[in-house]
């Protein structure tokens, strides 16, 4: 073998994935089309955002790289929705695209055991059974050997990008696509599909009227999204918001015909939550105007992204219609928007390992399994190289649960239920949302990176430190109480005098602020942790009526299904159960449950029909 | 969203013996908790919980709250592993009356105990290795008969007013879950809050107050149903009157009356009380006191739940006969009378008895039963439901909205107000069918323009 393992792709999954195995000892190679291209955000120039944020901050918890990176190009940081109660906050950073880049770059050239090199892969080796991975063959007919594969190949497969009726094979806007890959694959008995996406036009700073639109400022602390980061000082840039008006609507209506969504060209499917404007004026003909953000895409460049306004029209009426919305009317454009079209694979043919049913050895991840986003992409490209890992360790995969971590959702969806649109993490999708805040992701899953090894000893010390900080604080509010010289201050208190404050802080109307009297201490802390324990302690009697369900969600999670159960001879389950039972092979009768169309009867029939034969087992034992 | 699956181990009941009037009916509990959670309703010689494990205990069935007896009751405790489900257990010998029994069953639901599924009790049994292995394929077979079964039942037992009243009430639940839910999505500068939705959230509270407040097997088991025995003379409405009186062994009340208005008798139909009115021939006549008989016996018809209009079999259709057919009446049951010697072949839609042999009659029955069952007529106005396991779902649909309510007013946000949502989803989902976080998201994307 040349390497342990091969890393296909340079994007957020593949950096995940290379630094995750070359950080547990393996030598890795690392193979990507560009080395000039690491680590792009080919979209918006942001990370994170309400339930992507928290997988930023779990891929941190676990070792992975994404946090670190959007610490060290933040251009702005803010917490979104804070009104809107503790599970669905999130952090959200504005990122400087090519310092992030840079950075990305960078960690892997530094990072022991992992070989960067610039070629392009265009199919997978298999053994002589055909059913394990070996390796790769490259563009330039390189061969690459290696005992696990992690393919991220994004939107790079067989991949085409429109604007009006020009069209071109290409990944992004001047990059050739991957060609041949997604060919190849689909030889090999994979099913894949079409997914699409857009991207709105880059145009130049100097060239828009700032004056006539609404700023957006960030908020004044910046906070850093890894954990084991004790603060941020990067400088902060304004966002800025206009609108679209009927003028606008009228040219995109006007030259519909010529946009390659409505004309037939594009066969994939595009996300629903993330239409683009033709879409929008479609969709939704009553609305007078739709926003727009203006967003830097950096410190050092005057490109500025227009975010809610993607489109593939033709350039010239994109020109056009931007033209109409204030602030916008001499604006240069410096980058077309545009559609792109690309192969993915259907990842119900992967197990929630995100390893291939059909080939040993080889893992999958990020946006190639059809979901979008750069966090989402992570996430997987985290999972994927710990598990491909875990492969050469000859040990079991770390799956994360639903109840665990919105990876742990992520993964369990894509694997379960496949997708049909780009696949991108909600808020809504986690049922067990109340335990999956991001500020305490650390909480949940470092001690994952401390088994796995992808901790280091700062990362513990840091870990440690702030748990017991979180421990100091509640002791210090259940100690002390509301006295009567408080109320003055803080009248929210009056109702809760002789209580400690520990209840007290549980009143909607009262929050630790008004604690600065009663435990003066509090001021020591660092504000993050503040919040952490206040909403610990608002939130405790609802996290507890969660518990319950999740309970009984685990115990369906923890009854195993056996590696090849025989389903054909599991009668008492319907026909239509059982085929859909044998191709997604659920790990658990919790996720068999999940499989759209299975019903509870069938459920209980596996159950009894598992437990049957931990009975027979038990009676071989006995003889 | 959370599938309803079998969970081994919380605490289940279910009543054990058919659900009709008898002199006994057993209801079964099982799970960890139950005998001392039936305990805590129990005022008997002995504590259950300390009480020796498969030996009546005879006591009082409580309301801890209202103080109210229920029932009394001869309690046996199962200790686990020596039970059915091999867990801890009880079973509770009560009066077989049923709004009795259902005044301990929806006490039992407030006590913690959930009602069981079909087959659940030998799902456990199952699961807790107390069954025989070589009879695992047995077990299959009665659990997926028994949830096909009920699933069928569950389906043919909601009527369309029912479900389409509960499906209005599922989308509008459905539309305030994506009104919450895109809160949840998106931040707060992209999607405008939209606002509370205390008005839908009322109404869908005021229609699940309805529609538990119609709850039929109840109102039709305790206040009784009216039937009447209507036709022309001589078409054998006092046979078949008498048939009634005769097959059935629960005569409440004797007769009285006059044949030339009506008879009257209480008659028991598998447990429902029924009043049955045997009227005077419907006819023309100058006879002043007939005549008076005849608007008794419209009087009795028009309050009538159910009209059995005989035909004379025999004698064939009248003109009469074919004038009340021709009008449409939906309470109203045809009867084909003297099927035996009749004359020329049964009606379509009109069920074949012999009022003097007993023939068909036990069709009849059931024909009467399903019409009580399924027919408007029974109550005043409105759908209703008519299953104890509906109704239980809609108590649960409503204490979430109650809690969501309840939540707006104590300024909880959104996220919270969600969760109590998705209980009301829930419920109302198990009566018509799952609602995923799919058809959230459907709902979420056409509702609000989104995408930045």
């Amino acid at each position: 073998m040349d390497f342990d393992a091969i890393v296909v792709g340079g994007g957020h999954a593949g950096i995940e994935a290379g630094l995750a195995l070359a950080r547990l000892n393996y030598s890795t190679l690392f193979i990507t089309q560009s080395l000039d291209t690491i680590g792009r955000l080919s979209c918006n120039p942001a990370v994170g955002g309400l339930s992507k944020g928290n997988i930023v901050r779990e891929v941190d918890a676990l070792g992975g790289e994404m946090a670190r990176l959007i610490d060290g190009s933040m251009i702005q940081f803010r917490i979104l929705n804070r009104s809107r109660g503790p599970a669905v906050q999130s952090p959200r950073a504005q990122a400087d695209k090519n310092l992030y880049s840079k950075l990305a770059k960078m960690t892997l050239e530094k990072q022991d055991n992992l070989q960067l090199f610039q070629d392009t892969v265009v199919d997978i080796l298999e053994d002589s059974t055909g059913h394990k991975c070996e390796g790769v063959v490259t563009e330039r007919g390189r061969i690459f050997r290696s005992r696990v594969v992690v393919l991220t190949t994004g939107t790079f497969m067989e991949g085409r990008i429109f604007i009006g009726a020009f069209n071109q094979s290409s990944g992004r806007l001047g990059e050739p696509a991957a060609v041949g890959l997604g060919t190849a694959l689909r030889q090999k008995g994979y099913t894949l599909g079409r997914l699409k996406t857009g991207t709105p036009a880059r145009v130049k700073k100097s060239s828009l009227d700032f004056s006539q639109m609404e700023e957006q400022p960030g908020d004044e602390l910046m906070q850093p999204f890894s954990f084991f980061r004790e603060k941020s000082d990067r400088p902060q840039l304004s966002c800025h918001i206009t609108y679209t008006n009927k003028k606008t609507h009228d040219i995109i209506r006007a030259h519909m015909h010529e946009s390659p969504l409505y004309g037939g060209e594009i066969v994939g499917t595009g996300p629903r939550y993330c239409p683009s404007i033709e879409d929008k004026v479609v969709r939704f003909p009553d609305r007078e105007r739709h926003q727009v953000f203006v967003e830097p895409e950096g410190l050092d460049t005057e490109e500025m992204y227009l975010n809610g306004i993607s489109s593939s029209l033709p350039e010239i009426v994109q020109e056009e219609f931007l033209r109409t919305l204030p602030g916008l009317a001499n604006l240069e454009i410096m980058r077309p928007g545009y559609a792109v079209e690309y192969d993915y694979i259907d990842p119900m043919q992967l197990l929630p390992s995100l390893e291939s049913k059909r080939h040993e050895g080889l893992f999958m991840a990020g946006q190639t399994n059809g979901t979008s986003g750069y966090e989402e992409a992570a996430a997987q490209g985290l999972m994927a190289g710990i598990n491909a890992a875990m492969k050469l360790q000859g040990k079991a995969p770390l799956v994360l649960s639903r109840a665990e971590a919105y990876t742990g959702v992520l993964i369990d969806d894509l694997v379960t239920l496949g997708t049909k649109e780009p696949y991108r993490m909600f808020t809504s999708r986690a049922e067990y949302r109340l335990s999956l805040r991001h500020d305490d992701a650390d909480q949940r899953l470092f001690p994952y990176a401390e088994q796995l090894g992808l901790a280091t000893e700062q990362m513990e010390d840091l870990f440690h430190k702030k748990k017991n900080g979180l421990e100091e604080i509640k002791e210090l509010l259940r100690q002390r109480r509301v006295s009567g010289c408080y109320l003055r201050k803080h009248e929210n208190l009056i109702p809760h005098e002789g209580k400690n404050c520990y209840m007290a802080l549980k009143d909607p109307h009262v929050n630790l602020s008004h604690m600065d009297e009663a435990v003066p201490e509090l001021e020591n802390y660092p504000p993050a942790w503040l919040d952490h324990v206040e909403l610990d302690v608002k939130y405790e009697g609802y996290v507890a009526r969660q518990e319950r369900q999740v309970a009984r969600f685990k115990k369906m999670e923890n009854i195993l299904i056996p590696e090849g159960f025989d389903y054909s001879a599991a009668e008492g389950i319907s026909m239509e159960s059982r085929e859909k039972m044998k191709t997604i092979q659920p790990r658990s009768v919790g996720q068999a449950s999940r499989i759209s169309g299975v019903r509870s009867s069938d459920i209980a029939v596996l159950t009894v029909l598992l437990n049957q034969g931990r009975n027979r087992s038990i009676n071989n034992a006995d003889k | 969203m959370n599938h309803e699956i079998y969970d081994p181990d919380d605490m289940i009941a279910a009543l054990a013996t058919p659900w009709a009037e008898s002199a006994i009916a057993v209801i079964r509990v099982s799970g960890a908790g139950s005998i001392e959670a039936v305990d805590a309703l129990f005022s008997g010689s002995v504590k259950l919980a300390g009480a020796e494990a498969r030996k009546l205990t005879l006591g009082v069935i409580r309301n801890p709250e209202t103080e109210e007896a229920l029932d009394e009751v001869m309690a046996v405790p199962f200790k686990s592993p020596v039970s059915y489900t091999g867990q801890d257990g009880l079973e509770l010998y009560c009066h077989g009356s049923l709004p009795g029994l259902q005044k301990i069953l929806n006490l039992l639901f407030q006590s913690g105990f959930r009602q069981a599924s079909p087959g659940e009790f030998t799902f456990r049994a199952f699961v807790n290795g107390k069954m025989d292995l070589t009879r695992a394929e047995a077990v299959q077979e009665i659990i997926s008969a028994k949830s096909g079964k009920a699933q069928s039942m569950a389906l043919s037992r909601l009527s369309g007013a029912v479900e389409s009243r509960i499906n209005t009430m599922k989308s509008n639940a459905l539309g305030i879950a994506a009104a919450f839910e895109i809160q949840l999505d998106y931040p707060e500068d992209e999607v405008e809050t939209p606002e509370t939705p205390m008005g839908e959230l009322l109404q869908i509270k005021e229609g699940l107050t309805e529609l538990i407040a119609s709850y039929q097997v109840g109102r039709i088991y305790q206040e009784g149903v009216v039937v009447a025995l209507a036709g022309r003379t001589n078409a054998g409405k006092s046979s078949l009157f008498n048939l009634f009186l005769k097959e059935d062994r629960s005569i409440v009340s004797d007769i009285h009356g006059t044949t030339r208005d009506f008879l009257e008798s209480w008659i028991s139909l598998s447990g429902i009380p029924v009043r049955l009115y045997d009227t005077a021939g419907l006819r023309k006549s100058d006879d002043p006191i007939e005549e008076e008989g005849i608007r008794r016996t419209r009087q009795v018809l028009k309050n009538s739940h159910v009209i059995l209009y005989l035909l004379d079999g025999e004698a064939g259709l009248s003109e009469d006969d074919e004038a009340v057919l021709a009008r449409a009446d939906n309470k109203r049951v045809v009867v084909w009378n003297k099927a035996d010697i009749a004359s020329q072949p049964c009606p379509e839609g009109a069920v074949p008895v012999s009022a003097v042999s007993g023939k068909g009659f036990q069709e009849l029955e059931k024909v009467l039963k399903d019409k009580i069952f399924h027919d408007s007529s029974t109550t005043q106005d409105g759908p209703v439901i008519d299953s104890l396991r509906q109704k239980n779902l809609l108590e649960r649909a409503l204490y979430g909205v109650d809690k969501v309510i309840e939540g707006i007013h104590n300024g909880l946000p959104v996220d919270i107000l969600a969760m109590d949502l998705s209980e009301v989803l829930q419920a109302l989902g198990e009566i018509t069918g799952e609602v995923s976080s799919s058809d959230i998201m459907e709902q979420m994307f056409s509702k609000f323009c989104v995408g930045k």
